[in-house]
């Protein structure tokens, strides 16, 4: 698959004593807690979440009336700086306060064992955070959770960045990914005790911790009043060539082989796109789609099509894997074949014993440990301790966290090594422009005064340049690494890149 | 079917297609070695779980 993506994780966190007005202050601690050499801070120009990729702006983003009630006057009003507080790493990613969630976005990527790979070095990252947080006098243990749910009406997001040529249509994404999106938390859900959005009378394990937080179709906002399919046009790239679809419906996936498969399969249905291939199907009611399917608790995962027909959610992903295997199945690289091969397995599994994906798809993972304990312990999915073991599922503490203590039991599936994700806590990808980021900061760090994703601003005796990356957008060629690496000049650096052609 | 903690220890780890075989260097890394904890070690990590966590875990809206 011919693409850069990247997934950008929201973390919750818990810090005894706390309320959620002290989390936008304890989240910033967290990440300045980060120990290694980073630059600082990010450069926010030209970015600009309020234009929509329907060809015009919003006025202003949506905000949740509910959190309002959290916010309380800075004792010293901090700027935006402050207060994201932002750290570039060296391996090319992005740390920083998102809002009271410390986010880890990982630099871009363009194999999925590479993304899984960073994916979970943002995890480690985070954790070595908090841990010297909570070991500094003036803090309480702080805890960390890979999640998307508060259990009290409050989301945040894990997303995903797919970068696209600008000549695929906007109507073809949406017409394109819609059904995609509403089905696919079959396998890439991360279960959730309960529901508060719209509360149940029965206890409920959902599909998705995300699912109930969807109100409509689309939307540029991500806040509030959320779309299963984000129309935010900020391509961090030249945006005569490329777009980037922001992916915001997805759960976090604690499971290595569930984010692989989940951006596998999207980056591969894109793929379909960019061939103009349309799925056969349009859904009755999408919004209602999305929630019902994650609150289904027959497991038949049934969605209503326009025209009346009614179908199972695993015969609308066949749709896509079945066009996948006939147009891309023929030469596919290693990444497409995998992930045509373990589509086909996954989607087998759920239409027969669900169960049976217990080892990799998150959501059966813990409905599995969960229901097992609650069994043993006498007690039903509405005792409170359903809801603290759902939460205890996503700590990413390994000594507490049940998903870690499944993995270490070897009771999950696995495709990186521990070796490849610490190489990843300090080295970018090598195929795309990350590396130039990470290894800018690296070599050079005296001399960066911003970056972002798409450029970095130095300063050399008094001399402002500015290292343009969009040239690099689309992946870094091996040849170019090899004479940047062997280059030891900052000069050099900034000359042969500024040379590169706008469509490199 | 309910999967008892200990019945999932015995099934092998499938092959992975995704996973490079370990061999030369340019095969990718092999797994790692792990002591394999007692499954009963997971149960008594639940045990320690404080009912409470999740009414008293509350989160600022995020994106």
């Amino acid at each position: 698959m011919e693409t850069i993506f990247g997934i950008e994780t929201e973390y919750g966190i818990f810090v005894d004593g706390r309320d959620p007005s002290d989390l936008v202050n304890e989240a910033i601690h967290v990440v300045q807690s980060y120990p290694r050499p980073a630059a600082s801070p990010w450069d926010y120009r030209g970015e600009d979440p309020r234009r929509d990729m329907r060809g015009f702006r919003v006025g202003h983003l949506t905000h949740n009336p509910d959190d309002a009630r959290y916010d309380r006057p800075a004792e010293r009003p901090m700027s935006m700086q402050e207060e994201r507080s932002d750290r570039i790493l060296v391996n090319g990613a992005r740390l920083y306060n998102d809002h009271g969630h410390p986010e880890y976005s990982t630099p871009e990527c363009s194999a999925l064992r590479q993304l899984v790979a960073h994916d979970k070095a943002g995890e480690r990252i985070i954790f070595d955070c908090a841990r010297r947080r909570s070991a500094s006098p003036e803090s309480a243990a702080v805890t960390i959770y890979k999640n998307n749910s508060d259990y009290h009406g409050m989301s945040y997001g894990c997303h995903e960045s797919y970068l696209l040529p600008r000549s695929v249509p906007f109507e073809a994404i949406l017409a394109g990914m819609l059904p995609f999106f509403v089905t696919r938390q079959i396998y890439t859900g991360a279960g959730k005790v309960g529901a508060e959005v719209r509360p149940s009378p029965i206890p409920i394990f959902q599909l998705s911790q995300r699912g109930d937080f969807f109100s409509v179709e689309t939307s540029v906002d991500t806040l509030h009043q959320r779309p299963i399919v984000n129309t935010r046009d900020e391509p961090h790239a030249d945006a005569r060539l490329f777009r980037r679809l922001h992916v915001i419906c997805g759960d976090a996936n604690l499971s290595e082989y569930a984010t692989a498969l989940k951006v596998g399969t999207t980056a591969v249905c894109l793929e379909l796109l960019k061939r103009d291939w349309k799925p056969p199907v349009t859904l009755e009611n999408p919004v209602a789609a999305i929630q019902n399917l994650s609150r289904d608790q027959s497991w038949q995962w049934l969605v209503n099509l326009e025209g009346g027909k009614t179908v199972r959610a695993t015969d609308v992903q066949r749709l896509y894997l079945e066009a996948a295997e006939k147009q891309l199945g023929g030469d596919a690289d290693e990444d497409t074949a995998w992930v045509l091969k373990e589509w086909a397995v996954v989607l087998q599994a759920l239409e027969h014993d669900p169960l049976e994906l217990a080892d990799r798809i998150d959501w059966v993972a813990k409905r599995t440990l969960l229901e097992q304990f609650l069994k043993e312990e006498g007690l039903d999915w509405g005792d409170e301790m359903a809801q603290s073991l759902d939460l205890e599922y996503h700590n990413i503490d390994p000594d507490q966290g049940l998903f870690y203590g499944l993995e270490q039991m070897g009771a999950m599936r696995r495709l990186v090594t521990d070796e490849e994700i610490e190489r990843a806590v300090n080295h970018a990808p090598d195929t795309t422009r990350a590396w130039v980021r990470g290894e800018v900061i690296r070599r050079f760090p005296e001399a960066v005064r911003t970056a972002s994703w798409n450029k970095i601003t130095l300063e050399q005796q008094g001399q402002i340049t500015i290292l343009d990356l969009n040239p690099l957008a689309a992946g870094l060629d091996p040849e170019l690494r090899e004479r940047l690496d062997a280059i030891q000049s900052l000069t050099e650096w900034v000359r042969l890149i500024g040379a590169l052609r706008p469509d490199a | 079917m309910i999967v008892r903690i200990e019945d999932r220890l015995r099934r092998p780890a499938p092959a992975d297609p995704m996973r490079k075989p370990g061999g030369d260097g340019d095969d990718g890394p092999s797994s790692p070695k792990v002591n394999r904890p007692n499954p009963n070690d997971l149960l008594k990590r639940m045990k320690r779980v404080d009912p409470d966590q999740a009414r008293r875990y509350r989160q600022r809206s995020g994106e």
